[in-house]
């Protein structure tokens, strides 16, 4: 594996990786900024608009039919957030040309054309999107927002963000809000398009079996040809945890299961603890053999989900399980005894090196996925040291139990949200 | 060992039945990091009535017990959890039960031989006792009760309710919770005995290993144990007929969710490959992102993301489903039939057809991307009689002519079926 960098204009980053494992060629492009109560629906509707067309394939069915002529590349875009950030994420994968029956068209360039032309050549009539996809658009984001409900286990994860978030730009979901939606227009979204394209951070990756060849290919791109060089404004900082009472949320629903998600906030003294809650991490919740897995799924045979989550660039960690509604104290008993002997290094050395072996193992693993690779690299982009693989072990192998016990002790329990049914009697 | 190679995708599989039974199959795949191993006993939750080897008289168990044995292979008799010991030495293990098998996998990039010790160990080694038979009921009735909030697994057994009338596919894979309560050690040992005997049982390997190095390595860790004779599998004979055309459950959804099935018959030998592909074609022709229907059903905000499209099969069991949300279910499923039928009397279209193809090629080519995806494909076609290269075989030799027929004889609206689930 090789990975070359190259800034080709202040803000907008070419990353090549290569690879030539895979039978597939992943482009992808990032759009990032600073995600804001007034932004996140826009951006929201606007992922979903450029999907619909562009100026040489102004439907989704001429898109399809493309897509379907090269052998089924697949096309997806998606949000996310990263710490305090709005990323807007589009792909396209391919197959390599060594795998196809007739040779005759360069795939790879092929797609990088195709995928950059959706992004930043959409489909504009009379200087604003086509009002048809805006209203189209409009009413599937409100429908996945109104679908936020379904996927119990997911919202209730949701929420808990949400409470441990409020009015703090974290908080928000990322599909937007409802009420926003009216405001938007054909012509004011394409206002906002143009001035987002203008300062966002841009990033774009090409993994599989790649040269150099393609950074020209990219550089020499029309649509990448009239972007101009931007300051991008995206946010590094995790803010510093406010020291808060602990609060317990409880939502009832139609669910026969209950779920159970508690935010842990981290202060962290140092950035560099973070690889330390890593490894934290992992003997709590992120392995089959974690003391919440052990504890609470096997020995009190209590939930069959049970784990946790580190949210680095927030410094949380998530706590989740699936339990049986009437013992929801007894879990949040057992679940707190878990922090508290963590807090009292009251876990072995095997708990330690077995921890650091999962994690080091699914770094060794990065490369061997596409997506997972470039998301390792971009991740990056939001760190203020950048490590390589090998750097990255090598942190994980240094970590000490004391290292462990001490970032035990930054975490404070901050929210403890529980989804039940409506008719439970409390006991 | 045999070598099977494609050219196409460039791999190669090797083969080799060993003299108490079990197959080997091992994918090398060089440069990869990753490595995967899955071994896999061709015994799912539809085997609940079968013969045992030597004798004659059925035998019936509670529906869920493959299921719960495949939870408790892990515990063992010197009161390690073979699940933490694979952990410990930084494998990631883990274990599935579908309708018609079993499996346990572990994927690694380290440690490789120390884990396949434990790994062949447990799966070798069962030990059940009345305590932790009894523990386990209270994890899997955690696991069926999550499975209850799940509108997707409700509208998918919904709909394998309306079309089948006795076959065990239509049941939930883990059991009920009632059936698990009649569980007991004994009843584990029966099927442990009957269906984990090398000759029912398939290992799959990928990742970069030398062939031959392994299948010793294997060889090596195997108990001594012969190869038990056939297993006599009952299945109720099961109708051509649908149950009923429309079932309908109340959940708490934002939008309805449906399932469209139509009830098919099982294929026999490689027809069960050109069958599968030529209704994956039809299907993408019918109702996939480029179609025609699709665009009129998204255009007017009755479909909002391309329904995803299924063919499974199995012993005695052979079913199309097409899954996904909408406010109007009726409406898309009277479209469907609308559009079926003017297939039928319009034919297929070349352009479309060799554009389909070529989309279903890349498809499969893309399995073979992560060791994971190869090796349990490898073992789930296995156990179907299906050696997965054969679809990259065979995606050429299927035409306009067979396409047609397969529209014609599977496509037909007495077999449709419809399941909704809405507020």
């Amino acid at each position: 594996m090789e990975y070359i960098e190259k800034e080709i204009k202040k803000g907008i980053e070419i990353h090549l990786i290569k690879n030539g494992k895979f039978k597939t060629n992943l482009v992808a492009v990032f759009l990032s900024m600073p995600i804001t109560r007034e932004n996140v629906t826009k951006n929201s509707l606007l992922s979903a608009v450029l999907r619909r067309g562009c100026m040489s394939m102004p439907t989704s069915e001429e898109i399809n039919k493309k897509l379907e002529e090269m052998y089924g590349a697949s096309f997806d875009n998606g949000l996310d957030k990263i710490g305090d950030n709005d990323i807007l994420k589009f792909y396209m994968e391919t197959i390599n040309d060594n795998f196809i029956p007739q040779n005759d068209e360069n795939m790879l360039k092929n797609s990088i054309e195709k995928l950059l032309e959706i992004v930043f050549n959409p489909l504009i009539i009379d200087g604003k999107f086509k009002e048809e996809y805006i209203e189209q658009e409009k009413e599937n984001i409100k429908r996945i927002i109104e679908g936020k409900t379904d996927n119990k286990a997911r919202y209730a994860f949701d929420r808990c963000i949400e409470e441990m978030y409020k009015n703090k730009p974290y908080g928000l979901y990322k599909y937007g809000y409802i009420e926003d939606l009216n405001d938007i227009n054909s012509k004011n979204l394409y206002e906002y398009y143009k001035n987002m394209i203008s300062k966002c951070k841009i990033d774009i990756f090409v993994s599989g079996e790649v040269d150099e060849n393609i950074l020209e290919i990219i550089e020499k791109n029309e649509d990448i040809k009239k972007l101009d060089d931007r300051e991008p404004q995206i946010v590094l900082d995790i803010e510093k945890k406010d020291n808060i009472l602990e609060k317990e949320v409880i939502e009832k629903m139609d669910v026969t299961q209950g779920k159970v998600v508690i935010g842990v906030d981290i202060n962290l003294e140092d950035e560099s603890q973070k690889y330390d809650v890593l490894v934290y991490n992992a003997i709590l919740g992120g392995t089959a053999s974690s003391k919440m897995f052990k504890e609470v799924r096997e020995k009190a045979s209590l939930a069959y989900t049970a784990s946790s989550s580190y949210i680095r660039y927030k410094s949380n960690i998530f706590i989740r399980c699936g339990i049986e509604i009437k013992n929801y104290q007894k879990a949040i008993e057992i679940i707190k005894k878990q922090l508290e002997d963590m807090k009292n290094g009251d876990f072995s050395a095997d708990d330690i090196e077995n921890a650091k072996k999962s994690i080091i193992s699914s770094i060794e693993c990065i490369d061997d996925e596409q997506d997972t690779e470039i998301m390792y690299f971009f991740g990056q982009e939001f760190s203020r040291n950048k490590i390589t693989i090998n750097e990255y072990i090598k942190k994980i192998q240094k970590i000490t139990k004391e290292d462990i016990v001490n970032v035990a002790k930054l975490m404070q329990v901050n929210t403890i949200y529980f989804l039940k049914n409506k008719e439970s009697i409390e006991n | 060992m045999q070598i099977i190679e494609n050219s196409k995708v460039k791999e190669k599989l090797y083969i080799e039945k060993l003299d108490n039974g079990l197959t080997v199959m091992i994918i090398p795949k060089k440069g990869i990091k990753k490595k995967y191993i899955i071994w896999g006993t061709h015994y799912g939750s539809n085997d609940s009535k079968f013969i045992m080897p030597g004798e004659n008289t059925v035998t019936e168990v509670p529906k869920g017990v493959a299921h719960f044995l495949e939870h408790k292979m892990f515990e063992q008799e010197n009161g390690i959890n073979s699940l933490d010991a694979l952990t410990a030495i930084g494998v990631e293990a883990n274990a599935y039960t579908t309708n018609d098998h079993t499996a346990y996998l572990f994927e690694c990039t380290e440690n490789f031989y120390p884990a396949l010790d434990e790994f062949m160990d447990y799966v070798q080694h069962p030990f059940f006792t009345d305590e932790n038979v009894e523990k386990e009921k209270g994890i899997i009735g955690q696991e069926i009760m999550m499975y209850d909030d799940y509108p997707e697994w409700k509208v998918y057994l919904n709909a394998l309710e309306a079309m089948y009338f006795e076959h065990p596919v239509k049941l939930d894979i883990t059991g009920t919770i009632e059936t698990i309560s009649n569980i007991d050690k004994d009843i584990l040992y029966k099927c442990y005995n009957t269906f984990y005997n090398p000759s029912n049982m398939v290992m799959v390997v990928c990742g970069d290993f030398i062939p031959e190095n392994l299948l010793e390595e294997i060889k090596k860790r195997l108990i001594d144990k012969k190869s038990n004779g056939e297993i006599k599998r009952m299945y109720p004979n099961e109708k051509e007929d649908i149950v009923q055309e429309k079932i309908e459950q109340k959940m708490d959804v934002s939008e309805p969710l449906f399932s469209i099935g139509i009830k098919d018959k099982e294929e026999i030998g490689k027809e069960k490959v050109k069958k599968h592909i030529a209704i994956e074609i039809l299907l993408n022709l019918i109702i996939g992102k480029s179609s025609e229907l699709y665009q009129e059903l998204y255009n007017n905000g009755i479909l909002y993301s391309t329904p995803s499209l299924d063919y499974e099969f199995g012993t005695g069991y052979a079913h199309i489903l097409i899954t996904g949300q909408s406010k109007y279910p009726e409406k898309v499923y009277n479209k469907f039939k609308n559009t079926v039928n003017n297939l039928k009397e319009n034919g297929i279209n070349k352009e479309e057809f060799e554009r389909i193809r070529k989309t279903i090629y890349g498809g499969y080519i893309r399995e073979f991307n992560d060791p994971g995806d190869i090796a349990r494909m490898f073992l789930a076609d296995y156990f179907k009689g299906i050696n997965s290269f054969d679809y990259i075989e065979e995606i050429p030799i299927v035409n306009e002519n067979y396409l047609e027929q397969i529209l014609k004889n599977v496509f037909k609206e007495e077999k449709m079926i419809i399941s909704v689930i809405k507020k």
